[in-house]
């Protein structure tokens, strides 16, 4: 067995993602003929996703953030590029295939149809469903309810079982929509604003049950977010997006920088250490702050 | 400048204690779960089927002409003395096919309504908001105005107005279809379009009929399931049971949708298949029923709304059991509609919104239903 494991060590896996002149735009109705740019969503874009890597993309709105995320699971198609998904060709995969992959949580879930928090991680199983005519309606397997209910018990909702999506709080359906997610038992995740309206507490759930499963299942794990500190902490590289374009990706000490972040958002920021990992933390500047040039920070 | 990532380089405190992978009693757990989930399906279906056929023996018991039980059962079991008897052919040639033509009509109403209203993630949805119902209803005024009504054997109206569905659903894909997809807000508004534009059509053809052809519209439009042929009900039995077999097939996917587009697209469900599946069958199905049974209204929007107070919106379940309790609605209001001032008749669809409107305000307000919350 620990041959076996020094061999795999040895080997280079293949890359989660490998991006090359990726250029992608929403088709509409007026004429891109012209060699204006400014239409594209996301413009040559060029990266690498290690396998087992937890990166946070960050970025203004309109940055093409969220565009990047759907881009990477084929719910969109690229113009222009290439994306490679462990080395073989997105467009060449189908839908199935990289569901099995690939899970990917959004941000605009319905939560009006009453289903069960059950219910709700048992549709993460449908990549891994057996269909057929014995089984018109295709009910889950006891493997499926099995995969389910260790996913639920990693993000602690397995007490919801049966409640109500709709009557449960913002940070508990977060927590239902990761246990989902986990049933899909993908290798990447992708997650498009986790935290977002979530309180400290909840903030801290969803980012503990992302580094148990990193930590766990050596789960790649692609966020974007609006809480720079947040992705400081938890990523080991942010990608840092403007109209389009990749700024920098690199580490949290060398990417959060005041000068990129605020050539980035065109505002002034603050970076300094975070008292207990000093790694960087930003505040935004007080009113008469005018000091633009002083910033304190360790790097 | 890129650095590979180590572990420890992400905690920020103690990395959380993980649990144990499963607990042999899980196990135990999973497999009760499983075995009470799949009873539960058995045991709801196996309720709505009993209560379907309990529905349309206490149907047939109602009309102008009360009969006995006893009546009911010898004639069911062709043990009446002879075949002629009175019951024998009230129940045979009257009463049972109008039944199994509420139960076909409401069972389509129902289970048309529900797909719908996952696909467009609109809980308003009904059968009649995608327009084909105006089509049909536009198709039949013309056939009505041109006095072609009768022609075919007395099958010239459903025809017309199954030649109108069918155009409409042709109109309305191709205003919605769009660059291979078929967007769920495009396809809403198309069927707005098509319903107002064939209503203000249908309105100019109803002022120029003659009063006569006017009525035989006005109650066609009321709908109602009297005299149904044989070759109508075989044929809309037929559609109902490929329809359900259809639906079914895609209600995970349905499940999935209703949640969220992207969502289950990234969970390998084929949207645009999907949608175009449930589109076409409900589509031809609401036609089809429309044709024959005129415009009833409430059945498809409320039962599954019922359907899912009662048993949760799981569309494996959800589907099967709107489509026997919409079914059973309709065979109940029709009963009543043909008995409370018989010989003469009330209008179905004025008793499905009586009987169903009630009982649904009261499970709005004794149970905690969410979806307009």
């Amino acid at each position: 067995m620990s041959q076996e494991a020094s061999v795999s060590a040895v080997d280079s896996p293949l890359p989660a993602f490998e991006v090359r002149q990726l250029s992608f735009r929403y088709d509409s109705l007026r004429s891109h003929s012209s060699g204006d740019r400014s239409a594209w969503v996301i413009d040559g874009m060029e990266f690498t996703v290690h396998q087992g890597e937890i990166i946070g993309v960050i970025g203004p709105n309109g940055s093409g953030k969220s565009s990047l995320l759907k881009l990477l699971t084929k719910l969109v198609e690229p113009q222009e590029g290439t994306i490679r998904l462990f080395g073989s060709e997105l467009g060449a995969l189908t839908r199935e295939s990289i569901s099995r992959q690939v899970a990917y949580m959004p941000q605009d879930l319905s939560f009006d149809f009453p289903f069960s928090v059950l219910d709700m991680v048992l549709m993460g199983r449908y990549p891994h469903r057996r269909g057929g005519l014995w089984n018109l309606v295709g009910w889950e397997r006891q493997e499926d309810l099995a995969v389910a209910e260790e996913a639920m018990a990693q993000t602690d909702v397995r007490h919801l079982a049966n409640r109500m999506i709709a009557t449960l709080s913002a940070g508990e359906r977060q927590r239902v929509l990761l246990a989902r997610a986990l049933a899909q038992a993908p290798r990447v995740f992708m997650l498009d604003e986790p935290t977002a309206h979530l309180d400290l507490n909840h903030q801290l759930d969803v980012c503990r049950i992302l580094q148990q499963v990193h930590a766990q299942l050596q789960m790649t794990v692609l966020l974007v977010s609006h809480d720079i500190n947040l992705a400081s902490q938890y990523c080991d590289r942010i990608l840092v997006m403007k109209q389009g374009g990749l700024v920098c990706i690199g580490p949290p000490q060398d990417v959060i920088h005041p000068q990129v972040l605020s050539e980035v958002y065109g505002c002034q920021v603050l970076v300094d250490a975070h008292p207990d990992t000093g790694l960087p933390r930003v505040s935004l500047p007080s009113q008469n702050h005018h000091q633009v040039s002083v910033v304190t920070t360790t790097y | 400048m890129i650095v590979h990532p180590t572990p420890s380089q992400t905690t920020l405190s103690d990395p959380p204690t993980m649990a144990a992978p499963v607990p042999s009693r899980t196990y135990k757990d999973v497999a009760a779960v499983q075995a009470l989930r799949a009873r539960r399906w058995y045991v709801v279906m196996g309720v709505m089927l009993l209560l379907t056929c309990g529905a349309m023996v206490g149907c047939l018991q109602f009309g102008a002409h009360r009969l006995t039980m006893a009546e009911i059962w010898s004639a069911l079991t062709f043990s009446s003395a002879g075949m002629d008897d009175v019951a024998s052919v009230i129940i045979w040639d009257i009463r049972f096919p109008r039944i199994l033509m509420g139960l076909f009509v409401g069972a389509s109403l129902a289970i048309t309504g529900a797909a719908l209203q996952a696909l467009v993630r609109n809980p308003l949805a009904d059968p009649y908001v995608l327009g084909i119902s105006s089509g049909a209803a536009l198709g039949a005024t013309i056939g009505l105005a041109l006095g072609l009504g009768a022609i075919v054997g007395g099958f010239g109206l459903p025809l017309f107005a199954f030649i109108g569905g069918g155009l409409s659903i042709v109109l309305v894909y191709g205003i919605a279809a769009s660059q291979g997809q078929l967007p769920m807000h495009q396809l809403l508004l198309a069927g707005v379009i098509v319903n107002a534009v064939c209503s203000a059509l249908m309105m100019f053809a109803t002022s120029i009929l003659n009063p006569a052809s006017l009525y035989r519209v006005v109650l066609w439009l009321m709908g109602t399931l009297s005299a149904p042929s044989i070759p109508m009900l075989i044929g809309i039995g037929v559609c109902l049971l490929i329809a359900i077999a259809l639906l079914l097939r895609e209600s995970q996917a349905l499940n999935l949708l209703a949640v969220g587009e992207d969502a289950a697209r990234s969970l390998g469900v084929d949207s645009v298949r999907v949608q175009r599946t449930v589109f076409l069958v409900s589509a031809v199905l609401t036609g089809a029923v429309v044709s024959v049974s005129g415009m009833i209204g409430f059945v498809g929007m409320v039962i599954p709304h019922l359907v899912r107070i009662l048993c949760g919106a799981d569309h494996r379940l959800l589907l099967p059991v709107s489509a026997l309790g919409g079914g059973i609605l309709l065979m109940v209001a029709d009963t009543v509609a043909r008995t409370v001032v018989a010989p003469a008749e009330i209008p179905v669809g004025v008793i499905t919104a009586l009987i169903g409107g009630p009982f649904f305000i009261y499970l709005l307000m004794t149970r905690k239903y969410r979806f307009f919350a």
